[in-house]
């Protein structure tokens, strides 16, 4: 092989272990001939290093999210017989769902759809399963589907004299869905925060204090209340057993 | 069965849910340099990692799902807020915060300048050059994390390596020039 016809590429490769040992004998014979080579190979090999090194220990967070998820999922795979029966009812009442309710199909979250015909059911009838539904963007079409099938879940829990409930959390763009200010469904969220009291309103303050710094008024929609920062209260209600659905 | 026996054994799952986390992180860090940022979103990936559990066919694969998993929770986070531009071409200033953890590590020199030369790179080439230096992933591993071809992998890589060799030598502190010039001010 001619030396100069070595492309970084190859030399890329070679470093990282791509190579077919064909291919490697041929580098290790140009080593042998072209100094160059070997600064090449040398030079992208400390470069390696470097980044390895300057990486090795990024700076951590006082957190430890594992140990919280994880607290919500040990009791679930502790039940794993259990949890089976109830995903085989699950599926017969998105069966039994299914059918009755044809006007869902279209534009709907596909995991609200789910447990909306869960809630039709009375699968959780002794032990209801509250949700909390995310918003983290402030786009229209988002926050109208949110709303449509916030509404709709309250609506089949209602029905069916249920009690679970429904917290919709808000953070980034979402935060403008609950700003009195903003919101092009102010009104809308009244009427469903009077007509369902199993609604709880949720904003992000750490958001909000984002906003602040820009020079940003806001002002919430009455009865919203302001979590710290939204991945924990998310965090917590998981820990709760609560179900998650992010529009 | 083979999905329910990945969980099945909690201690298991979370040993290595436990090993694997600071590795997500490391990366995650390694593209934004905002440690906030960065954990929030490996919480979102291990959220989404639990709650699609049932996506992964092969256990022997988990690692490479949960770094698909991140790569794509990255991809959303900056697409839900700049819909109109592609996650290679994000521009800097949208990750590196003004109080990056670089000012408290500022000690140590060589850090600093390779986190800096890190930061000029293009969100492509970063992500596959760390994939590949950090994590030690194949350049197939790293095609399938990223969903794009392994050619693309090889040249960005390429690219990344040269434009990294450049950034580092540019962001060395030039002593001999600093001594020159007090000297002529004396």
């Amino acid at each position: 092989m001619n030396t100069h016809n070595i492309s970084d590429e190859l030399l890329n490769a070679f470093v990282d272990n791509e190579l077919d040992s064909d291919e490697k004998s041929e580098i290790f014979d140009a080593l042998g001939k072209d100094e160059s080579i070997r600064d090449r190979i040398c030079e992208l090999r400390s470069m390696k290093e470097m980044l390895k090194h300057a990486y090795s220990q990024p700076p951590v967070r006082d957190s430890s999210p594992i140990k919280k998820l994880f607290s919500w999922w040990i009791p679930c795979v502790k039940n794993m017989p259990s949890l089976a029966s109830c995903m085989l009812l699950l599926l017969i009442g998105w069966g039994s769902g299914w059918l009755m309710s044809p006007s869902l199909h279209s534009n709907s979250n596909p995991k609200l759809l789910h447990l909306f015909q869960a809630a039709q059911s009375n699968i959780f009838t002794e032990n209801p399963d509250n949700i909390i539904v995310h918003v983290s963007n402030s786009n229209p079409i988002r926050l109208r589907s949110a709303l449509d099938e916030t509404e709709n879940l309250l609506e089949a829990n209602r029905r069916s004299n249920r009690n679970f409930k429904v917290e919709i959390i808000a953070n980034a763009g979402g935060v403008d869905l609950l700003r009195s200010d903003v919101s092009p469904f102010a009104k809308r969220i009244t009427l469903m925060k009077a007509k369902y009291p199993n609604l709880e309103l949720i904003a992000c303050s750490q958001t909000i204090a984002k906003l602040q710094e820009n020079g940003i008024a806001v002002l919430l929609l009455p009865d919203t209340g302001v979590a710290s920062s939204a991945v924990e209260q998310i965090n917590k209600r998981l820990h709760q057993g609560w179900d998650y659905v992010r529009i | 069965m083979k999905i329910l026996s990945i969980f099945s054994d909690s201690s298991t799952c979370q040993k290595q849910l436990e090993q694997v986390r600071p590795k997500l992180f490391r990366l995650v860090f390694s593209w934004c340099h905002n440690a906030a940022l960065a954990e929030d979103l490996v919480q979102e990936t291990l959220i989404k990692a639990l709650k699609n559990a049932n996506q992964l066919r092969d256990p022997r694969s988990m690692n490479g799902w949960l770094f698909s998993i991140l790569a794509n929770c990255w991809r959303d986070h900056f697409r839900l807020r700049s819909p109109t531009k592609d996650a290679d071409e994000i521009e800097d200033y949208h990750c590196v915060n003004q109080t990056t953890p670089e000012d408290e590590h500022a000690q140590s020199q060589l850090i600093s300048h390779v986190w800096k030369a890190v930061e000029k790179l293009p969100m492509g080439q970063r992500q596959v050059l760390t994939l590949v230096d950090l994590e030690d992933f194949s350049y197939i591993e790293v095609a399938a994390i990223l969903s794009i071809p392994i050619g693309t992998v090889m040249s960005r890589l390429c690219r990344a390596r040269q434009a990294l060799k450049h950034l580092l030598k540019e962001l060395a502190p030039q002593q001999s020039a600093h001594v020159a010039q007090i000297r002529r001010i004396m």
